[in-house]
């Protein structure tokens, strides 16, 4: 015999699945810490990246300024001083990716916690019908 | 109210029984707009500025995913940048990735609010957005809401620097002139980052009181974020000078929360007055609940009963003899019956279909 209540519970969890729920079953598939890492790498990269665009079009910019003053400038120091840029935007790109990949995490594994409990329910509907 | 409500449903229910053409009628109807506003501020390639291409491309919009769109729509727009001159594409090609990879990646599924945000600020009607999406989207938003405003800018500028590149020749001094003018326009546009500024202050105001456990959060929310708006804009104008119009300002202020009473009647309508407060506990927990019942109305059916006569029927099934005579009398009348009158009908012709011998 048909239940209501079961049927409006496996809608409800397969409108889940279809829609929010597929991402969260995607990141509750790693571990926390695998996660982070994960994102922390992937936003390393893309930063990296970034500031090379960024950079790019600095020289662009001051081409002709960079090219006069090349032989008198300090090049260890212009050096030094790009990559204090890199590594601030990088690490900063990163603790915000931190900051939000644990959020995330933490989002995911609880939305995921109430599915899990509503299969068991489900589950139980099952054994009770038997 | 109880007209609307019943109108509301109505919408409701043509939208979920014809869902599967309405949902890419729209997006059709958006790339159209979108790549037609685009051809018309800016159209320096006179190749897609061409309705046939126009319509493929948003045909093909309305079968995809609303993330094709942004990137088929930023194609457009580096089209016409290539037009124009090769460096200013490198230059928006440049701000499209940085935007890509720092930014949007935390919000991909807001396409929409990138391709909406450039196209209501070029129909003179910004100030809706930061209210909408604080009240449909969360917080995470805010970034997409950014990125569209820089997009907009982009082009803008693009559009305001077209006379000055024209003027300009191919050396290669003035290839990288263009670069910096167009880099250095970018960069001090104030006017961009007020309304970032802005709009994504907005958007998190309106999202935290719309959150909030109070009798009439949405109204208050929505209100509160056309205030905050108005009032980071004009610090913004005071400080920057950013020639800011305050009668458009407080018109589209206005604006902004007569569509967001719109959206809070389709998402939610709540009868505030029927409030419930209980509380319980179970073996780990008190809960103190509270339970605001949804407004709701049953749309009147229509029901078309056709009432023929007894005996011209009857008269036309004995010409008939055999067993299939009331079964086809029947699927006859399923046909031009309504759901109330079907049922008496069938009764008849059941009782119609034991006298037969």
């Amino acid at each position: 015999m048909l239940s209501e209540e079961r049927i409006i519970l496996m809608t409800r969890m397969a409108s889940y699945e279809r829609g929010e729920g597929r991402e969260n079953v995607k990141i509750g598939n790693y571990f926390r810490a695998d996660y982070i890492a994960l994102q922390i790498l992937k936003a390393i990269i893309c930063a990296i990246i970034s500031f090379g665009i960024l950079f790019g079009l600095y020289l662009l910019c001051n081409f002709e300024e960079l090219l006069e003053n090349l032989y008198k400038m300090d090049l260890l120091a212009f050096g030094r001083e790009i990559l204090t840029y890199l590594v601030a935007m990088v690490g900063g790109y990163a603790v915000l990716t931190y900051i939000i990949a644990t959020w995330r995490y933490a989002k995911a594994k609880k939305s995921l916690k109430c599915y899990y409990h509503n299969l068991k329910k489900l589950n139980s509907f099952y054994h009770d019908g038997q | 109210m109880t007209v609307l409500l019943e109108m509301k449903e109505r919408i409701k229910r043509i939208y979920s029984k014809y869902e599967a053409f309405i949902v890419p009628v729209l997006k059709f109807l958006l790339a159209l707009i979108t790549f037609s506003t685009l051809n018309g501020r800016m159209g320096y390639m006179t190749r897609i500025n061409d309705m046939r291409i126009m319509l493929i491309a948003a045909l093909t919009c309305s079968f995809l995913p609303v993330g094709l769109m942004v990137l088929m729509a930023a194609v457009f727009s580096l089209m016409h940048m290539y037009a124009l001159s090769m460096e200013v594409a490198l230059v928006g090609l440049c701000m499209y990735l940085i935007m890509y990879l720092l930014f949007f990646r935390f919000s991909p599924k807001d396409s929409l609010v990138v391709v909406l945000t450039p196209l209501l600020f070029s129909m003179k009607i910004p100030y809706v957005v930061p209210i909408a999406v604080g009240l449909l989207c969360g917080p995470s938003s805010l970034v997409s809401v950014g990125c569209g405003i820089a997009v907009f800018y982009l082009l803008q500028t693009v559009i305001d620097s077209a006379p000055n590149i024209r003027t300009m020749g191919e050396g290669e001094g003035d290839i990288l002139a263009k670069v910096r003018m167009l880099v250095e326009s970018i960069l001090d546009n104030k006017a961009m980052v007020v309304m970032i500024a802005a709009f994504a202050l907005t958007v998190l105001v309106v999202y935290l009181i719309r959150r909030m456990s109070m009798d009439y959060s949405w109204t208050i929310a929505m209100v509160a974020g056309a205030m905050v708006n108005v009032v980071c804009l004009l610090i913004g104008d005071l400080l920057y000078d950013v020639n800011l119009s305050v009668g458009s300002v407080l018109l589209g202020s206005l604006l902004a929360i007569v569509v967001a009473k719109v959206i809070e009647f389709f998402r939610f309508c709540v009868d505030y007055s029927r409030t419930e407060r209980v509380q319980f506990e179970d073996d780990e927990y008190y809960y103190y609940v509270k339970a605001i019942p949804k407004m709701t109305v049953s749309v009147p059916t229509r029901t078309v009963k056709k009432i023929n006569s007894q005996r011209n029927r009857s008269e036309g099934a004995e010409s008939r003899p055999g067993p299939s005579r009331g079964g086809a009398r029947r699927g006859q009348r399923g046909m031009t019956v309504g759901t109330a009158g079907r049922q008496d009908i069938s009764q008849e012709d059941s009782e119609e279909y034991e006298e037969w011998p």
